[in-house]
Formats: structure tokens, C-alpha cells, sequence
């Protein structure tokens, strides 16, 4: 009976709009959520490429045996290398201390090696790992050694070929600033050198990847079973840079996804208090005709169930087609795979279902067994559909619950309800205030106006509870948009284009004035040049703190470079404490802030440092924020000059150089043999790109939310377009003509939509404040274009809506309407 | 037979209480027929869904053959309509969503009745609607309407019909045939009939006639 119902109840309408409301709930949480997990599958795997792997075991003894068992038991790809400091001898007998990496076929795992035939020739992508008995070289070794392809150098006893320049690796920025320049050579090749003895200096990396469980089980396997000097680094770790731009996107995809489910949520409660108004009648009919009210509240469970179970398998299967829809409009430009579905985004879809079901679709149904008979002889008797207290409660902490659960994040949450909260408490004050005001002024216009306000002030609560939904709808629509453009403007603002490319470590003191010369003779413009000097943290408050091996966190020795400046650096914002004057004699030092907090330090205590062979003490005076994204020298630690004039230092700077203008760094090597290049404009390209692709994702993501939204300000207009259609019949029936009508309709919802948009967009700026500044870390400021786009869109996009749906009244005979309303 | 002693009705309204029925006194025989008369707002709907179970009295009794309405629950009452009570409305309370034919199934399926459609499509001939089952009320004259709504009343077979101005919405033409078919029912199945209603003309074809007045009612001399 129940299916029979449903059938004859789709014929009415109000069921479809329920049902499209429930299937585009879980429709935006599969779809987003599906996504969202997708392409953190494929954004993790992308920035896997700046570890070369998506997992790496570090050694300071070779890797045993048995964890390429165990990762050939998870079916997991593995690769290794090894890292060591060593002389490189040249045919000339030119020795030069270099940094030795020697791969292991598949290197890298993630990403790829980019060479050139010689020094700064064309770039190629590597196919394979160099040969055995071949070795590649850093650009600037060809001009500092006079090498040329072919000739033979020797690493240890080895002789080996050398066959070409390595100008881009995975996984070049780990210990970017360690040893001398970096050559590559075969694993297989290393016990022919005989370099590596016991204790001897070397760092092997373990590399793995594959799927992710399996990774997960590996993980959870190796780490108890680390020694000393072991550990291992994942995606997250190793590229804090990285690691921000992703957890940003991913925080803003998630909230997206929230906002979906209030979004859907809100929909879904308009219709099934639609559904439940229009079937009051039908309910009293039945009532009178003998129906028990048991009978009547089983009708609808069981309708609801029906509905839900097919909203959930179509809205699943909906949700897999956006998704689809994205990963194929996103094709073209993922370099990467995207990851699998998986399971997790429908079960998500499932639970929304139900919770929506239960807490906003149910109430209004629920009471429908409660209907009186007696509205067969009386349609005026009135029905409270209202939701109660409780209902209002229940659904409430349902929604926040949702929220939390699938945003897994308590200030994203908190951020969103607050605005909500502002909307809804502000808003339905503010609402019934100003509709009551609108009366006022409509009173000294004309008549179209007047019958448009009369209209809004009659609707009353109605109309307040409208507006409260179309600012809703507006706001979470406004936060989005307004995180997403801070959000991408911060990105782009991170690497602004002619940021520095280059950095040049190893300058000697007395090469700073020929340096400026080279620049200045070949348009370039650098840096600042800071000394620079390795020391090593030892002791806070005369404890000694333990080795870096020694332990895994926690506070330890750190190795960090040292430079002194008489002013705080540019771009470095003072948290605590103050900079010392000029030309001071103390021993102060200034830290950067999360240096302070892992050494585990505040101002005021003492550091004991070592530089080389000598140990001094320094007082903590201040501690400084670091933009470390800027690609300009930055530094842990700041001195004044006295405190290391004593000790030998060498400068560093950074430059930018255009890419057609690369040769420039052969003539800079030529003439500054031991200058230190490191050339970061490939990982930079690497990164734009990364940014690029996040920010299109998050636009896709942001278009349906829009839809979402809109598709509220529908359900939101149906709501109340029955009493508007018959008044509207009335009118025409006493001779009103169609611009009467139709102007008086659209001022009546423009001035809705204005007011919600008002509303919508103060809880959109206080949302967006406490998102901005809590959560994704970005400087707020007051969004003036948001005051002025709320109203408006509210205003246009309401106003046509409303006008939309009523079209009909002026183009059915009035007869007709009045028949049907 | 149905049988009224002292009934009473209240109502709270803004200016205090309000009665709308002041101690009612009736007795109808089973298989009679019976009009209450009498201006708009006197009382006569409300008693009606008193009688009909479909409202609480505040005092008094109302007997419909062996049951007495004050002890049954809401649930009671509906039990009772479904299996004894049919009820023709002045706006005919037809479902728009529903065909003809669904409307007059509707009170058998809710009652369980095997081959509702088969019984509803007899019902629907009897008022000559064999041509508009698979019409939505919004496609049906006024009249039409109305006859669906009879067929509905009398589908299942009630021992009581009620009837609230069964031709105060159709012309005078319409509104006699009507009446025909409400009579021609009651006959065929010795319905107990009571009627609501203005006409004077529809009142005299009845065994026995009321007259209310501010919430009192006498009976009619003619």
C-alpha cells in the first residue's frame, strides 16, 4: 500500500521536491567527499615527488634484509640510495669535496631526475638511473674541474665516466644545504669505491610506495622496530610547503563539504515542511474516511523510508557521477592519477541520508497523524507544522554533529555555526523589524509598492523565516567564495613572479664586491648577502640536550647557520622580546619561532653554542616569524655582529634569473669556482603547478556549492509560492494587471533577497573571520565588496527566482488558479 | 438508529467562551431519513462532525447504534467511520493528486477491502462516471465532483451517511440530480441518511426534519 501511495503521491509534485532535495544531500557529500579523497590521493602522490617516494626509512646503517621483505609482503615498490660526503678526484688530480648519492634501480620512486649532456645544456627527463661504472655531476663541477663528458674521475678506487649533469632531483631539497656539490652514481658501483667502512659518515634512505594501506601497515610495522639513528618521513613531513598548501586545500574542501550538508540539510527541512503543509488536507480526508492515526503515521515512516532508501542509492550514484565529472573536467591538467573512490565517501552519503531523514525530514511528517478531521468542514483550522523546540534542538546539534564529523575539524565547525548562530538569532529579530519598518515606508509609495510591502508584512514569521534561509543559503555561498579567493590570492602571493630562483652559498668574504660586479654587469638583481657560519645548539640552561639521533622529537641538538645583522631582517615579523640596538657588544640572539618551541626555549633563557672547535653562551632577546615560502635568506638564528665577528664565516644571497638567461651561471661558476649554486626554479615550477591544480579543484568544488545553494533559494521560494499564487489570482480576478502583479512579485522578493543578503553577509564575515585567522592562517580583512554583492545577489537572484515561479499567474486564466490553489 | 441527549459545545474564542451547541436533543431511527435546517453559522456543520465522530463534545451523549462516541478515542472513532459512516462534504474534499477512481478506492484501501477497484468502479458507474476514472478532480464540473465524492461515501458500504450541504456549490439543475442519486442510494441500501443543508426542497423529500437555530435545535413543522 505504502508503494502505491508514493506512486500517486509523485503525480502531486511535492514528493519530487523532497526527493531531489534529499538525493542532492547525499549527492554533494558523496561527490565532494569522493573527490576530496581522490585527490588527496593524487596530491599526496604529487608531492611525493619531493621525496622521491611516499615513504623513506632513514639509516645511518644499511637497511637489513628484512624490511625489503616485509615491503615485498605489502607488495610495495622499493628503491634506495645512500648519502655520503667524499673527495671527487678529477684527471688533473683537482680534488673537490662533494656529496656522493648513489641510487638503486627505480630511483626515484616518485618524480622524476632531470639531467642535460652537459653542464647547462638542454634539460631531459632521465629514463633510467645512471650506468654501472657512469656517474653524473653537478653543473658547476664541469667548470670548477674542467670535466667534459666522458673524461673519468674517481670517487674512492672507483674510476667511473662521467655522462652528464644532474640539474633536477626529487629529492634535491633534503639537505640542500649540506655538503659540496651533489654527484650520482649506481648503488652497485659503491664496493668498488671502498669508501663506505664501518662509521663511516653515510645516510641511507630506505624509499617505498604503493597503495596506501599497505604504506600504513609498513609504517606501523618498521617504526618499533627502529634503531638508533633511524626514522621515517612521510609526504607531510618532509615538505612543510607543501604540506601547508595541501592541508589549506584540504581544510577548505572539507568545509565546502560541510556547508554542502547544511546546504542540503536546510533544503531538504523546506521540503518536507512543504510536503507536510500540502498533505495536511489529504491526511484530514483520510482521517474522516476511517483512517486511524497509526495507520497514517505508518504511511509515512514507511513512505520516508521508501524515499530515503532510493535518495540514497541515487544520490550515491549521482555523487560517483560529480566526482567523475570533476576528475574528467580536471584530466587534462593532473599530471598525476587521481586516487580510487573507496568505500568511505558512500558510507558518509548513507549516514547523511539517514540523519536527514530522521532529524528534518521526519518532524514535520511526524505530526502529520495528528491532523484533525474536522479541516474537511474547516480549512481555516489551523495546523502546527512548526518544528518544536526539541525538533529545533535535535536537528541542531544533528547538523553541527554532521559538520564536525565530516569537516574532522572542531574550528572549521565552530567558525561556520557561529555565522549560522549570528544569522539566525540576529537575522529573525532584524528580520521581523525591518519587514515591519518596509510597512512604514511602503505607506508613502506607490501602489505597486505599497501592495509589495503590504504583502511582506502580512507574511509576517513566514517571511522571516524565509529570509533567515535565504541568508543562510546567501552567506555560506559568500564564506566560500571569499576563503577560496584569500585563499588562492595567498598562494599566488607566495611565489609573486621574479621571486628568487637561485641561492648562492660559499661566498668568501672578500668575493662579495666582485659578486655585486658580475650582478651588476649582468642585470641581475640579488638579495642582501648575509654571513653565514654552521654552529651547533648544545646546551639551554646549561642542560645538555640530547644528540639529534639520540632521540626522535623533543628537544635535541640541532645544527642550524648562524648570521648576524644589525636590524631585523626584512620580511621577519618580532613576536616577543626587542632587537638589540646597533653595535652592541651582548650576547643575545634572536630565534625563529618554531625553532624556539622544538629546542623548547623562551626569552630570557641561555643557549650554549658550538662553532667548530670553540663554545659560547647567548641570551634569547627575542623570537621572530619567518616567512619561509618568501625564497629569500632566511635563518633560525640572529646575532649581533660582535658575537660572531670571531668566528670565519662565508655569505649567502639568492637572485632571480630568467630561465633564457641560464648560461649566465657558467661564466658565474668560471669566476667563482667555489661558489655553491642551488637551482630552485624547477621545484618552484613544480610548486606553481601544484598551486595551479588545488586552485581549479577548488573552484569546481565551489561550483557546486553554488548549485547547491541555489537550489535552497528554490525550495526556499516554493515555500511560500501557494499564498502568493492565490493572492496573486485574487488580484487578477478584480482586474489587477500583469505589471502590477509582476512588479509588486518582484519587489516582494527583491526586498526579501536584499535584506538576506545583508544578513548573509555580516554572518559571512564573521565566519570568515574566525576560518581566516583560526584555521587556514591567512591575515583577515574586512570584505567591503562582500556588503555590497550580498544584497545585491540576494535581491536579483531571489527576486527572479520568485518572479519565475510564479510566472504562471499571469499567463493562466485566473479561474483556473483559483481552482487549483 | 442514532440517538443525541444534551449535547453541548464550547469553543475558547479571543472574547472568552463561545457555545455554539446548547443541549441538543435528537433520535433518528435507522433507515430514515433526516434534514437539519437553518442559517449560515447557527451550529448545523458543527453538529454534524460531532455526529460523525470527527469532533469531542464538551457535554452530553451521542449514540450511533450500540457505540457511545464520548467513550471511544480518537482511534475509536476513526474504526467506527471506516466501518459504519460514509460523508459527502459541501466542498467535496476530493484529493487533487488522485484520479477519480483512486478517490473512491481510497476509503476500501485504507479499510483493507480486497479489489478495491473493482468495487469503486461499480460505485463510480452507479453515479454515471464510468467515463472519468482516470480524471484528476481540477478536470471534473462541480456535479462531477460531487458524484465522485457520493461514490466515495457510499463505497463502503456505511450504515450512516452524512451529508453537509451535498448541492450548496452546484446549480439548481445539477443539485437535484444529485439528490436523485443520494436517495436512490439510500433506498437501495437502507442507509440512514442525515443532511445538512438550505434547500427546502432537498428537507422535504427527508422522513424527518430539523430545524437549528443559535446553536439549538427543534424540530420542523411543516
Amino acid at each position: 500500500m505504502t508503494l502505491r501511495f508514493l506512486g500517486r503521491d509523485w503525480r502531486g509534485g511535492e514528493l519530487g521536491v523532497l526527493l531531489s532535495a534529499l538525493i542532492l544531500a547525499v549527492a554533494v557529500v558523496v561527490g565532494i567527499s569522493a573527490f576530496v579523497s581522490r585527490l588527496q590521493g593524487a596530491l599526496l602522490s604529487e608531492s611525493a615527488r619531493f621525496l622521491a617516494a611516499d615513504l623513506v626509512v632513514s639509516s645511518a646503517t644499511e637497511p637489513p634484509d628484512e624490511w625489503l621483505i616485509q615491503a615485498q609482503a605489502e607488495a610495495l615498490s622499493v628503491s634506495q640510495t645512500l648519502a655520503f660526503p667524499s673527495m671527487l678526484v678529477g684527471e688533473g688530480d683537482d680534488m673537490v669535496m662533494v656529496s656522493v648519492k648513489a641510487v638503486a634501480p627505480a630511483y626515484p620512486l616518485k618524480g622524476t631526475l632531470q639531467i642535460s649532456d652537459n653542464a647547462f645544456s638542454e634539460v631531459r627527463t632521465a629514463s633510467d638511473i645512471p650506468a654501472l661504472g657512469e656517474i653524473w655531476l653537478a653543473p658547476r663541477l664541469f667548470a670548477l674541474m674542467d670535466l667534459s663528458p666522458g673524461d673519468t674521475v674517481m670517487v674512492g678506487e672507483a674510476a667511473l665516466r662521467v655522462a652528464g649533469a644532474i640539474r633536477g632531483e626529487p629529492d634535491a631539497t633534503t639537505g640542500v644545504f649540506g655538503f659540496g656539490p651533489r654527484v650520482m652514481m649506481n648503488l652497485a658501483d659503491i664496493e668498488r669505491t671502498g669508501v663506505i667502512q664501518p662509521g663511516s659518515r653515510v645516510r641511507y634512505r630506505f624509499l617505498l610506495s604503493g597503495e596506501v594501506d599497505a604504506l600504513e601497515r609498513f609504517e606501523a610495522w618498521v617504526k618499533p622496530r627502529l634503531g638508533q639513528g633511524q626514522g621515517v618521513q612521510s609526504v607531510k613531513q618532509s615538505q612543510p610547503r607543501i604540506g601547508d598548501t595541501l592541508d589549506r586545500a584540504q581544510g577548505f574542501l572539507l568545509l565546502a563539504g560541510s556547508l554542502g550538508v547544511v546546504l542540503a540539510a536546510a533544503a531538504i527541512a523546506l521540503a518536507a515542511r512543504r510536503f507536510g503543509e500540502r498533505h495536511t488536507q489529504y491526511v484530514a480526508i483520510m482521517k474522516s474516511l476511517g483512517a486511524q492515526s497509526v495507520v497514517i503515521d505508518q504511511l509515512y515512516r514507511r513512505s520516508l523510508l521508501m524515499l530515503g532508501c532510493l535518495a540514497t542509492a541515487l544520490g550515491c550514484a549521482v555523487g560517483w557521477g560529480i566526482q567523475e565529472a570533476f576528475i574528467t573536467v580536471l584530466d587534462t591538467l593532473l599530471p598525476f592519477q587521481p586516487g580510487a573512490v573507496g568505500w568511505k565517501p558512500f558510507a558518509i552519503g548513507g549516514v547523511t541520508s539517514a540523519v536527514c531523514l530522521g532529524l528534518f525530514a521526519w518532524p514535520p511528517l511526524r505530526r502529520l497523524s495528528e491532523a484533525t478531521p474536522l479541516r474537511v468542514f474547516r480549512q481555516d483550522i489551523g495546523f502546527d507544522h512548526a518544528q518544536r523546540p526539541l525538533d529545533h534542538l535535535l536537528g541542531a546539534l544533528a547538523l553541527v554533529g554532521l559538520m564536525w564529523w565530516y569537516s574532522n575539524d572542531l574550528t572549521v565547525t565552530l567558525a561556520v555555526v557561529s555565522g549560522l548562530l549570528l544569522v539566525v538569532l540576529a537575522g529573525w529579530q532584524l528580520a521581523r523589524w525591518l519587514l515591519r519598518g518596509s510597512r512604514r515606508i511602503g505607506g508613502f509609495a506607490g501602489s505597486i509598492w505599497r501592495l509589495a510591502l503590504a504583502g511582506l508584512q502580512r507574511g509576517g514569521n513566514g517571511n522571516a523565516m524565509q529570509m533567515v534561509i535565504f541568508a543562510i543559503a546567501i552567506m555560506l555561498m559568500l564564506l566560500l567564495t571569499v576563503v577560496r579567493s584569500s585563499l588562492i590570492g595567498q598562494w599566488q602571493a607566495q611565489l609573486p613572479a621574479g621571486s628568487p630562483n637561485h641561492f648562492l652559498l660559499n661566498l668568501a668574504p672578500e668575493e662579495r664586491e666582485p659578486l655585486q660586479t658580475f650582478f651588476n654587469d649582468n642585470a641581475l638583481r640579488s638579495e642582501a648577502l648575509y654571513p653565514m657560519t654552521r654552529g651547533r645548539v648544545v646546551e639551554v640552561n646549561q642542560q645538555t640536550l640530547p644528540e639529534w639521533d639520540e632521540v626522535e622529537t623533543g628537544p635535541r641538538q640541532r645544527e642550524a647557520n648562524f648570521t648576524w645583522s644589525a636590524v631585523l631582517p626584512p620580511d621577519n615579523i618580532l613576536l616577543q622580546g626587542e632587537w638589540w640596538q646597533a653595535g652592541t657588544e651582548d650576547q643575545v640572539v634572536s630565534l625563529e619561532q618554531e625553532f624556539a618551541r622544538e629546542l623548547g626555549v623562551s626569552l630570557g633563557d641561555h643557549l650554549t653554542l658550538r662553532v667548530g672547535a670553540h663554545s659560547f653562551s647567548a641570551r634569547v632577546t627575542s623570537v621572530r616569524k619567518v616567512d619561509w615560502q618568501s625564497m629569500k635568506p632566511n635563518f633560525f638564528m640572529v646575532f649581533p655582529e660582535a658575537v660572531l665577528e670571531r668566528f670565519p664565516g662565508m655569505y649567502m644571497t639568492s637572485f632571480f634569473l630568467p630561465p633564457e638567461r641560464k648560461s649566465a651561471l657558467n661564466r658565474l661558476i668560471r669566476q667563482f669556482p667555489t661558489l655553491t649554486v642551488v637551482e630552485l626554479d624547477l621545484v618552484i615550477k613544480e610548486m606553481r603547478s601544484i598551486v595551479d591544480q588545488v586552485a581549479r579543484a577548488l573552484e569546481l568544488v565551489l561550483a557546486v556549492i553554488l548549485l547547491a545553494g541555489s537550489l535552497v533559494l528554490i525550495a526556499g521560494v516554493q515555500s511560500s509560492i501557494d499564498t502568493r499564487m492565490q493572492e496573486s489570482a485574487l488580484l487578477r480576478a478584480l482586474g489587477a494587471g500583469r505589471q502590477l502583479i509582476l512588479g509588486s512579485l518582484w519587489i516582494e522578493f527583491a526586498v526579501l533577497g536584499a535584506l538576506a543578503g545583508a544578513l548573509a553577509a555580516a554572518g559571512a564575515e564573521l565566519a570568515a573571520w574566525a576560518l581566516q585567522t583560526r584555521v587556514f592562517e591567512i591575515v583577515w580583512q574586512p570584505t567591503l565588496l562582500l556588503w555590497l554583492t550580498g544584497p545585491l545577489v540576494g535581491a536579483v537572484v531571489v527576486g527572479g527566482l520568485g518572479v519565475w515561479s510564479c510566472r504562471r499567474i499571469v499567463s493562466t486564466p485566473p479561474m483556473h488558479l483559483l481552482r487549483e490553489v | 438508529m442514532i440517538k443525541v441527549t444534551g449535547l453541548l459545545k464550547r469553543v475558547a474564542t479571543q472574547s472568552g467562551e463561545l457555545e455554539i451547541l446548547r443541549g441538543i436533543d435528537l433520535e433518528i431511527p435507522t433507515g430514515a431519513s433526516a434534514a437539519i435546517v437553518g442559517a449560515s453559522g447557527s451550529g448545523k456543520s458543527t453538529l454534524l462532525g460531532l455526529l460523525a465522530g470527527m469532533d469531542v463534545a464538551s457535554a452530553g451523549e451521542i449514540r450511533l447504534g450500540n457505540a457511545v462516541l464520548g467513550e471511544l478515542d480518537e482511534d475509536q472513532r476513526a474504526q467506527l467511520r471506516a466501518d459504519k459512516i460514509g460523508f459527502v462534504f459541501q466542498n467535496f474534499q476530493l484529493v487533487p493528486a488522485l484520479t477519480a477512481l483512486e478517490n473512491v478506492m481510497l476509503p476500501l484501501e485504507l479499510r483493507g477491502t480486497p479489489d478495491a477497484d473493482v468495487s469503486a468502479r461499480q460505485f463510480l458507474d452507479a453515479v454515471g462516471l464510468s467515463d472519468r476514472l482516470q480524471h484528476f478532480p481540477t478536470t471534473l464540473s462541480g456535479g462531477e465532483q460531487q458524484r465522485v465524492a457520493i461514490a466515495r461515501a457510499f463505497a463502503t458500504r456505511p450504515a450512516i451517511l452524512f451529508a453537509d450541504e451535498p448541492t450548496g456549490n452546484l446549480d439548481t439543475h445539477t443539485g437535484e440530480r444529485i439528490i436523485d442519486l443520494l436517495f436512490d442510494l439510500n433506498d437501495k441500501a437502507g442507509t440512514t441518511l442525515v443532511l445538512v443543508t438550505h434547500d427546502h426542497r432537498l428537507a422535504a423529500r427527508c422522513d424527518l426534519r430539523f430545524s437549528m437555530s443559535a446553536g439549538a435545535l427543534e424540530k420542523a413543522t411543516d
